[in-house]
């Protein structure tokens, strides 16, 4: 019983490709038979032994590609020099992107491996799109992972666009342009994400301090609202009818009196 | 000789009882009358509120007697008599209006939220007090008037300060009846004719105008020692009690819809419906208000279409900028023209954020005021107050019934009397006595009759007519009886209300620093460096003035850049720019607005060396904006149609090029 979260695992992971081709929705197009070998082999390069590890490296190679035009993709395929092909497992291509010696040593190892891991989320997208929405339907819990990923994934990118300029990528006129807007969009996509931290940040500082104020509000109104004396409103009608009353009484003697002498005259 | 005593008796009693009336009002607003309701169509970047409500709330001691001997001297639908009741009841009256402005104007506050987003309607209660002059002002108890805001709406309800009076056709806020004095001003930058007034209630509006030409003024000064901050004006019937200096502006009536002019609101004393006041003193008569569909509805409908008309940017964009000063100097006078650079639009995006959450804080301040004054105790003896009125009222309708019938009987009964003496009175036909003797005792006997009947007649016709005077008297009493008998509960009521101002605000406000203090520690470690920031230096208009001062970007100890410009001329004129600026002088898209004694004007367009250059858009008074050509400062006709016209708001949030009047 204890191995059925484990076995359902497997069943899932087996058949999540299968079933994000199978289950096309509505105006979905067909997913490229021919990449299909390709797309398997490069992902029996994924970490397999932890389905958590597993989302995480299909989400990072998906973040990873995020804002690679054509032209961008042109640089990369100018300046990228690594020998890396399909049978590379994935951990050594990102681990090889992250080492401080490489990037500084070597750029173009760098933008090769980079490069390899764009073209592999633009052959791929539909594989990893289906495998990550598996992953997600088996564990809700997997989206809590994403901000990380998206930090790990800005960081790479940067690294990438960092070698691309060491490697004089911006100062050629026919690459300069999507280097320069691929730099820029990094800074936005950091601003973005720095800017929604901040507003996190605010929307729980004002969750805690406005449920306080509401609280301390309603607590001093009712506070206050016990100050007041109602029945005071009745004594003053009461006082306000009895000198009407009175004036009243007044004016019909002083009206009587006037009769008499009328008629006594 | 006793005829002439009747016709005497009978005079004095219809001259001092006259016909009399029994305190009626109209059953609606022009304002439910007027245009259909519009939805709203505009929208606000965050962190901005549509409308704040100003209301009068409470009157502090040291200014008590200064706001009643105003209150006296200052009426509104006539003057006061010798006879108009003693100092107490004109206090009590005054307090009345406080406590009853209090509470209707939560009626206006419940329509105008419920028809715009959520916080974006404010309260700001005043508190009357003395200025630094020994007059009259009043300031808000609250930071509502802090945040950035379109319009801004006072509101209060009046009584004529005579008890007496009440049956008459003065205006009162007593029982069934409200008289409800409004003003709608929006900053002058998106108004710049009618220095921001949009429409005020009859009496009121030259005053309003007043503090409009005095806010202009406060916003220069404190523009040309650098800052964008200005403090609240006070309200605008403070302004009137204070018989504060006036300014013209170019007005129209109710109903027209004419651009640039200030719309004149006709002083109404509004009669609530019965039913509504009969539900009053239920326990659930919070629910009820009468106000609603007598006069708070449509007017939110009046404060939307405004709204809707008014150039949003141009409304908020200095108070924006003094928010955002709170947080970041350096930004604030960026925030005028905008910018699309990444570190600006970084930073500009954190600042919108913290005065979104200042907003949602003081709109549950709002919110809750309303619930503590409303659905509390405090309310709910308003109610009990109003349903007393409401029926003292009516009695005093019943007494002037009465007479009314007493006064048309004393008139019936005088002519009746008269015909009858004319006809030669009752009695036997003497014309068929058969002796002289018999003739002779037959008239003797008739004119006996006639002595008894017309005596009785005539004491009857005096009876009644003083009857009819004695009621109006009594009418008279009853509503100084009143007054003086509920006046130690008006004084309870303001006192708790205040309390509970004052301990929502304190409550605020305490905090509110605590939690502003948390913003900018959070803004201070995530805001990006800006590669352009906002200092002061010099703004030189045309090149010959150099005193005027540029909140912007300087280069040379010159406006170079965008920023904000503004300089006063020896001959009192002063002008104000927004836009871009090179060497110290309007270069580029600007707005510009120009004060002279005639009146206000706005150009906005191409600038060349300080001067309007190329199409501009002009707005004067009383006249829809233009679009004309200059050339070099001059004017040189019409622009062709269709010709654009350059904005230096482009880079805003709320850009809306030719909104506004």
């Amino acid at each position: 019983m204890r191995r059925l979260p484990i076995l359902l695992t497997g069943l899932v992971l087996f058949c999540a490709p299968v079933m994000a081709q199978t289950a096309p929705g509505p105006g979905d197009v067909a997913v490229a038979a021919p990449s299909q070998q390709y797309c398997v082999t490069v992902m029996s390069g994924f970490p397999n032994d932890d389905h958590v590890a597993r989302y995480q490296f299909f989400r990072l190679s998906q973040e990873m590609a995020v804002g690679a035009t054509p032209q961008f993709r042109a640089a990369l395929a100018q300046y990228g020099d690594a020998e890396v092909n399909e049978q590379t497992p994935i951990l050594d291509v990102i681990e090889a992107i992250a080492n401080p010696v490489l990037r500084q040593a070597a750029p173009e190892m760098v933008i090769g491996f980079m490069e390899h891991l764009i073209d592999f989320e633009d052959r791929c997208g539909a594989f990893l799109e289906g495998q990550i929405n598996s992953l997600k339907a088996y564990d809700g819990d997997l989206v809590w992972e994403d901000p990380l990923i998206t930090e790990d994934a800005l960081f790479l990118r940067q690294v990438l666009s960092e070698s691309l300029d060491r490697a004089g990528a911006a100062d050629n006129p026919a690459h300069a342009f999507a280097t320069q807007d691929y730099a820029a969009n990094l800074i936005q996509t950091r601003d973005n994400m720095e800017f929604q931290v901040f507003t996190t940040e605010i929307d729980d500082l004002e969750a805690i301090y406005m449920t306080d104020l509401d609280g301390r509000l309603a607590r001093s109104n009712d506070l206050i609202n016990k100050e007041m004396d109602r029945e005071g409103l009745d004594d003053a009608l009461t006082l306000a009818k009895d000198m009407d009353k009175s004036f009243k009484e007044q004016e019909d003697k002083r009206r009587l009196y006037t009769l008499w002498r009328i008629l006594g005259r | 000789m006793g005829h002439v005593k009747t016709a005497f008796l009978l005079s004095a009693a219809l001259l001092v009882t006259g016909c009399a009336t029994s305190a009626k009002g109209i059953s609606q607003s022009a304002v439910m009358k007027s245009a259909m309701a519009e939805p709203l169509r505009q929208d606000v970047p965050p962190g901005t509120a549509m409308a704040v409500l100003r209301y009068p709330a409470h009157v502090e001691d040291d200014a008590k007697q200064a706001y009643y001997d105003a209150y006296s001297k200052r009426a509104i639908g006539g003057r006061l008599s010798k006879d108009s009741g003693d100092a107490s009841e004109i206090q009590a009256l005054a307090d009345g209006m406080i406590m009853k402005s209090n509470y209707y104007a939560l009626s206006v506050y419940k329509e105008m939220a419920a028809k715009m987003p959520e916080h974006s309607v404010l309260l700001s209660p005043h508190t009357v007090k003395l200025g630094a002059d020994g007059k009259l002002t009043s300031v808000p108890m609250t930071q509502a008037e802090s945040l950035p805001t379109v319009v801004t709406v006072d509101f209060s309800s009046y009584s004529f300060p005579d008890a007496k009076k009440m049956m008459g056709k003065a205006p009162l806020t007593f029982g069934d009846l409200v008289t409800p004095l409004v003003t709608v001003h929006s900053d002058h930058r998106a108004s710049a004719p009618t220095k921001g007034l949009k429409l005020a209630s009859a009496p009121l509006l030259p005053y309003a105008a007043g503090n409009g030409r005095r806010d202009v003024d406060t916003s220069l000064s404190a523009l040309q020692s650098g800052t964008f901050e200005t403090p609240s004006a006070p309200l605008d019937f403070v302004a009137f009690l204070n018989a504060d200096s006036t300014a013209s502006v170019a007005s129209q009536s109710f109903g027209k819809m004419s651009a640039n002019t200030v719309t004149s609101f006709p002083l109404e004393k509004i009669q609530l419906d019965k039913k509504d006041i009969a539900k009053l003193s239920a326990k659930d008569g919070g629910v009820t208000d009468p106000l609603k569909n007598a006069f708070s509805a449509g007017f939110a409908n009046q404060v939307i279409g405004i709204i809707n008309r008014t150039d949003i940017n141009k409304a908020t964009m200095v108070s924006r900028a003094s928010a955002i000063s709170q947080y970041d100097p350096s930004l604030a006078a960026l925030t005028i023209v905008g910018s699309q650079d990444a570190d600006y639009q970084a930073r500009y995006r954190y600042a919108e954020r913290l005065l979104e959450a200042e907003q949602k804080y003081l709109s549950v301040q709002s919110l809750r005021m309303f619930d503590g004054v409303h659905n509390g105790e405090i309310g709910a003896q308003t109610r009990d107050m109003l349903k007393a009125e409401y029926e003292h009222l009516e009695k005093r309708r019943e007494l002037a019934r009465q007479q009314n019938i007493n006064t048309t009987m004393a008139v019936l009964g005088v002519l009746a009397t008269g015909a009858m003496i004319a006809n030669g009175g009752v009695g036997q036909d003497c014309s068929r006595s058969r002796t002289q003797r018999e003739y002779y005792e037959c008239q003797r006997r008739n004119q006996a009759a006639n002595k008894v009947i017309t005596d009785v007649a005539i004491a009857g016709i005096a009876y009644t007519g003083s009857k009819a005077f004695s009621l109006n008297k009594q009418s008279k009493m009853m509503g100084t009886n009143y007054m003086s008998s509920v006046a130690p509960i008006l004084e309870q009521q303001q006192t708790v209300t205040v309390n509970l101002i004052d301990s929502n605000e304190t409550i605020t406000a305490i905090r509110f620093e605590d939690l502003r203090a948390k913003l900018q520690t959070l803004y201070s470690e995530k805001q990006r460096s800006l590669d352009t920031v906002a200092t002061r230096c010099g703004y030189t208009h045309d090149g010959a003035v150099k005193s005027g001062t540029w909140l912007g970007v300087c280069e040379n100890g010159l406006a170079n850049g965008a920023g904000v410009g503004v300089l006063r001329n020896d001959d009192g004129s002063a002008v104000e720019y927004y836009g871009y600026a090179v060497n110290g002088q309007p270069q580029g898209a600007g707005y510009m607005i120009t004060h002279t004694a005639a009146g206000s004007t706005a150009l906005e367009g191409n600038f060349t060396a300080g001067r309007a250059d190329g199409t501009m858009r002009e707005t004067s008074a009383g006249q829809s904006a233009r679009v004309v050509s200059y050339s070099a400062g001059a004017q040189t006709g019409r622009a062709p149609v269709g010709s654009p016209v350059a904005t230096p708001f482009g880079n805003t949030p709320l850009s809306v090029p030719g909104a506004g009047n």
